[in-house]
């Protein structure tokens, strides 16, 4: 179906080729999984597929791409729309439209397809992709799962064979996510279409794929079956890493293998709840309403100095919410949140800084200058530090990158470091987190993690919001499951994420033993 | 409740436009208070009968409020800057002033403040009619039906439209996320507002334009040399043609040949916009086709043009 | 967007043409108030025609999605800006953006932008009326002179180079809307009113006695320094922003 030969591709005045020497074939109805670390250039590689490299990217393509035996190297983007459909990271702001139809309606009107095949084309695919039921609802009021459903139908509607995903999980809460690929396994094994996912959650669709591409950062792009593809791959999904570390042959890539590998009881580190300093920050029923909803409906919990704490709960549980509450900057209807040094709200905005910190969940938001040197220095001046003091707490929670460049040009786990940092050098002893892991591959989550453990050590208090189970059971010492605007349930680590709590971590699902939750637990012997 | 089956989205934008400038021709053409006053009255019920829930239908109230401006005006102006003809019936005096050769004030007549109020009602009366069209008439769907020629620009001004609220939203985020790293509001702060915002709806738009090209943005027919160079002819005609028009307008007696030449220029431009769009290969999801009730509007506002230049 | 020789001999004529239906009270031979009234109502139909031209010759040359994306983005943004100052008397917040969209985007954009801006932010709030496409025009003509200004190396100059036409730009422009709005408020027959038929000086005179008579002197000092202030303020952060999306659109103006 789809054949790269020799196919090299690099930017202009770029140093080495993002692809260099690509070889490969995808079959008709193959689930391919294009996997490497941020930056490596999976982006890249999907939009050489449709012509999107070089031509609306810039760049210099060498090397051969056939589709059925075609050769279609060179080939413009919209010469190629009816072949390949193409779905981005961000569904809500690549929406041409208003509406759900219209919105599935725009590649045929640009394809010249008649109104009758409109009207057929959309219903068929909307069905394709269970959407049928809002082809008139406006866009903005879907949820994130449904928008990227209409997105993947748009890109499909005027019959692509070939679907090509980047990252389209990144925004979706586990269940949506889940959703999602088990829509693409369907598409790629009923309808016959060819799938091409990027993805860094790779414990999501390791189960489904075919065939795994791993793009390395350093041009070599190689695919393989999927149990091939982790022989010698740094960032292992953790159902992968338990099985190399408990030895299962062959690797066991599901959660079902595993389990059918009937590993024996292991030996293996606690997961220690930290010993709790003094109280940090005390909140008493908080409650939140926007106009008509209520967002928290009376939510108490108590952070100590030493320790992190985490909110987990659905999109839309109110974790963002109760953050804002608690730094004072975002809406309270009552209750109160007491601090050692007052209720945040009270402070004036400077002294806040000293007392709680936030960092939103789009910490971009937060960086307005032109280069990260800008950026660090005028952190120093306003919060009035001695020069480099910013730098140097940067340097702590990320790697050494150039001071020139560019802030929204870093990746996503540096943005946040240099916003942690800007934000924590005024000594604040309490840190809320809000979804930090959000668009972040596991080197950066590590990075994150080592951060957070940093600021524990150091006597901090953290409370995160973040649905990532893995990332939480990691740091977590309790964790507070949010449901509709009310405190859930509450517990420990071991407790909500370990065998028999709510949201137990895959490793936790495979031993089915109580206090096991990472494989960076197990023993090995 | 029985639904008004003549509400503004039942009919197509441009019939509310055609309408809207029917009644501004009318208005336009006459110069008798009473008509003014019948189209003003007939746009004003026009407009709140048929409207619906839209943010450009909240505007009755800005165009009625223009229109008061515009007939304010234009009395007060020739009160002041009085040029009344002392041979007719004097309405009040006020005390003349003579400014540096200006002479403002002194007597006013009942014919000047008549003449001075039709001339404001008429204006007031045009813009009433096209806010009429306006507060009527989907400006999304009316950029769907603008030809292929302007596809582009009409994309493009759709984008803008559908941004707005996103941005303003993004704003107010950016803005409640300013708190957080501690800055001053203000004037000053502008920048540390505008460009978070700005590089994220880049960002987000810039991955619009990538999703556009992958379903087929950007085919286009080709003309073929007989064609373009039509298209051309007639353009660069056209435009001559106006060009000489507006001279002919201005220069004292020969309007009537101005309207020809203009009417020339027009045809020709409207023919080369006709084949420009040729090379639009595109079709139009659920274009909304003009139906009966359009052309019932469309000949009513005819009508009473064609009785108001008859009479 | 590339511009063909034959595009821009019809935008320029165009543009000259534009000009004449502005100042057509200056221009007028005949004394009939007649042929006022009809210069007048012919030339509201034109100025939409004559936008279309030259948006049509702007867009011929191909607008491409990243092009298209971009004016989408900044038109909103303008439009926005416009909508949010508007209500604070004197304060014109339209125009900061239009020049220094148009002065890194080109004058192809400058025109669209200065054009689009006004007929989006009249779209959503209202303020359609004969006036827009007069405002669109001289909006858009402001956009495009605005993208013809020398590209000087130093950034002092080139902040110099916005500010100076910022400021000749918001007289200009509003001089452009007064001389719109001349003969629609005062009518004729006043000392202020324009003279059918008059010479070329005489009426100029006294549409300067009506322009600082109403205020309108006021409103584009304004206008002015408003815009010089947003420019200076923006600028710097603006350009760079700008001038890093025009290198990743591919959209780029060679520095003269």
């Amino acid at each position: 179906m789809i054949e790269f030969v020799n196919l090299t591709f690099g930017y202009r005045g770029a140093e080495s080729p993002v692809v260099s020497r690509a070889n490969f074939k995808l079959a008709a109805g193959e689930f391919t999984l294009v996997c490497g670390p941020t930056g490596s250039g999976k982006s890249t590689l999907l939009k050489l597929f449709n012509g999107l490299a070089p031509h609306f990217t810039g760049g210099n393509l060498q090397g051969r791409i056939r589709f059925s035996g075609v050769d279609v190297t060179g080939r413009k983007p919209h010469e190629l729309a009816e072949l390949v459909g193409y779905v981005n990271q961000q569904p809500e702001g690549s929406f041409v439209a208003d509406t759900v139809a219209e919105e599935l309606a725009y590649g045929l009107e640009q394809l010249g397809a008649t109104p009758a095949a409109m009207e057929s084309k959309i219903q068929e695919y909307a069905e394709l992709a269970g959407i049928a039921h809002l082809l008139e609802a406006p866009l903005s009021s879907l949820s994130g799962g449904q928008q990227q459903r209409v997105a993947i139908a748009a890109a499909m509607a005027a019959g692509q064979k070939i679907l090509v995903l980047d990252e389209p999980t990144s925004a979706l809460d586990p269940l949506a996510a889940e959703e999602l690929v088990t829509l693409l396994a369907r598409l790629s094994k009923q309808q016959g279409i060819t799938v091409l996912l990027a993805e860094h959650r790779l414990e999501r669709v390791l189960e489904y794929v075919d065939s795994v591409i791993v793009v390395n950062g350093d041009g070599s792009v190689v695919k393989s079956a999927p149990r091939d593809a982790f022989n010698n791959y740094r960032l292992l999904p953790p159902v992968v890493e338990f099985s190399k570390r408990v030895g299962i042959e062959p690797t066991a890539l599901t959660i079902n293998e595993a389990k059918l590998a009937s590993v024996k009881p292991l030996a293996f580190t606690g997961l220690e709840a930290s010993i709790s300093g003094e109280l940090a920050i005390s909140v008493e029923n908080l409650e939140v309403t926007y106009g008509k909803t209520e967002a928290i409906r009376g939510v108490s919990l108590k952070v100590h100095a030493g320790e992190v704490v985490a909110l987990m709960g659905d999109n839309g549980s109110g974790k963002s919410s109760l953050l804002w509450a608690i730094q004072g900057s975002g809406q309270r209807t009552s209750g109160s949140v007491w601090s050692a040094k007052g209720d945040p709200a009270k402070l004036s905005v400077i002294e806040r800084l000293g007392a709680v910190t936030l960092v939103p969940q789009r910490a971009s938001d937060l960086l307005f200058l032109n280069t990260l040197a800008e950026e660090l220095a005028e952190s120093d001046r306003f919060n009035d530090v001695s020069p480099g003091e910013t730098a140097k707490l940067f340097l702590q929670l990320s790697n050494r990158t150039d001071p020139k460049q560019h802030p929204r040009d870093l990746s996503a786990g540096q943005q946040l470091a240099l916003v942690l940092a800007v934000q924590l050098v005024k000594g604040a002893p309490m840190v809320l987190l809000d979804e930090p892991t959000r668009g972040l591959d596991y080197e950066a989550k590590r990075h994150l993690a080592r951060a957070i453990e940093k600021l524990k050590a150091s006597g901090r208090s953290v409370l995160l919001a973040s649905h990532d189970v893995e990332f939480v059971a990691q740091l977590a010492d309790r964790i507070y499951l949010l449901e509709a605007g009310l405190v859930k349930t509450t517990g420990t680590a071991s407790e909500l994420l370990g065998f028999g709590g709510v949201l137990p971590t895959q490793v936790a699902q495979i031993t089915e033993q109580p206090g096991l939750l990472l494989a960076e637990q197990v023993i090995a012997g | 409740m029985p639904v008004n089956p003549f509400r503004a989205s039942a009919l197509h934008p441009a019939t509310w436009w055609f309408l809207g400038l029917a009644l501004a021709a009318i208005a336009s053409l006459s110069s008798d208070i009473a008509v003014e006053l019948g189209v003003i009255a007939a746009a004003v019920f026009v407009m709140l009968t048929c409207r619906e829930h839209a943010p450009w239908s909240r505007s009755v109230r800005f165009y009625l409020w223009i229109g008061a401006f515009v007939v304010s005006v234009r009395v007060l102006f020739r009160i002041i800057f009085n040029s009344s003809n002392p041979a007719d019936a004097i309405a009040f005096s006020l005390v003349p002033i003579d400014l540096a050769g200006i002479h403002l004030l002194g007597d006013v007549t009942w014919q000047t403040l008549e003449s001075a109020a039709a001339d404001g009602l008429r204006l007031a009366a045009i813009v009433i009619a096209i806010g009429m069209a306006n507060t009527l008439a989907n400006p999304k769907r009316l950029l769907k039906s603008t030809p292929g020629a302007l596809y582009e620009v009409a994309t493009a001004m759709t984008v803008a439209i559908n941004l707005a609220p996103q941005l303003i939203e993004s704003l107010q985020r950016v803005r409640k996320a300013r708190s957080l790293r501690g800055r001053s509001k203000g004037i000053s702060a502008l920048s540390s507002i505008v460009i978070p915002a700005l590089e994220d709806t880049i960002e987000q738009s810039l991955g619009m334009a990538a999703s556009m090209d992958a379903r087929g943005f950007g085919r286009r027919g080709n003309l073929t040399t007989a064609q373009l160079a039509t298209s051309r002819a007639l353009s660069l005609g056209g435009i001559l043609l106006i060009s000489f028009a507006t001279y002919f307008l201005l220069a004292s007696n020969s309007q009537s040949l101005a309207i020809w030449l203009l009417v020339t220029g027009v045809l020709a431009i409207a023919l080369t916009i006709r084949i420009a769009s040729r090379r639009n290969l595109r079709t139009r999801f659920r274009r909304q086709k003009p139906g009966k009730k359009d052309t019932l509007v469309a000949a009513i506002s005819l009508a009473a043009v064609i009785l108001v230049v008859v009479l | 967007m590339k511009t063909s020789l034959f595009s821009r001999i019809v935008i320029a004529l165009t543009a000259f043409a534009s000009l004449a239906m502005f100042a057509w009270p200056l221009l007028i031979e005949s004394s009939g108030a007649d042929e006022s009234r009809v210069a007048q109502t012919v030339f509201i139909v034109l100025m939409p025609l004559l936008l279309v031209v030259v948006l049509v010759e702007f867009a011929s040359g191909g607008l491409d999605s990243k092009q298209l994306a971009l004016l989408g983005v900044l038109t909103a943004l303008n439009a926005v800006i416009r909508i949010l100052g508007a209500g604070t008397s004197g304060i014109e917040t339209a125009f900061f953006l239009i020049i220094i969209g148009a002065f890194v985007f080109g004058s192809g954009f400058g025109f669209l932008l200065g054009s689009g801006s006004l007929l989006v932010s009249a779209l959503l709030m209202g303020g359609v009326g004969p006036w827009l496409p007069f405002q669109m025009m001289a909006a858009g003509l402001i956009g495009l002179v605005a993208g013809l200004l020398p590209k000087p190396k130093s950034r002092w100059l080139e902040l110099l180079a916005l500010v100076a036409f910022a400021i000749v730009g918001a007289f200009v422009y509003g001089a452009l809307m007064t001389l719109w709005n001349w003969p629609f408020l005062a009518g004729v027959g006043t000392d202020i009113s324009y003279l059918p038929g008059a010479s070329l000086g005489e009426n100029l005179l006294r549409f300067f006695k009506y322009e600082s008579l109403t205020g309108g002197l006021l409103w584009d000092t304004g206008r002015a320094i408003t815009t010089s202030v947003l420019i200076l303020l923006t600028a710097p952060a603006l350009l760079a922003t700008l001038k890093r999306a025009a290198s990743r659109a591919g959209i780029s103006r060679k520095a003269s």
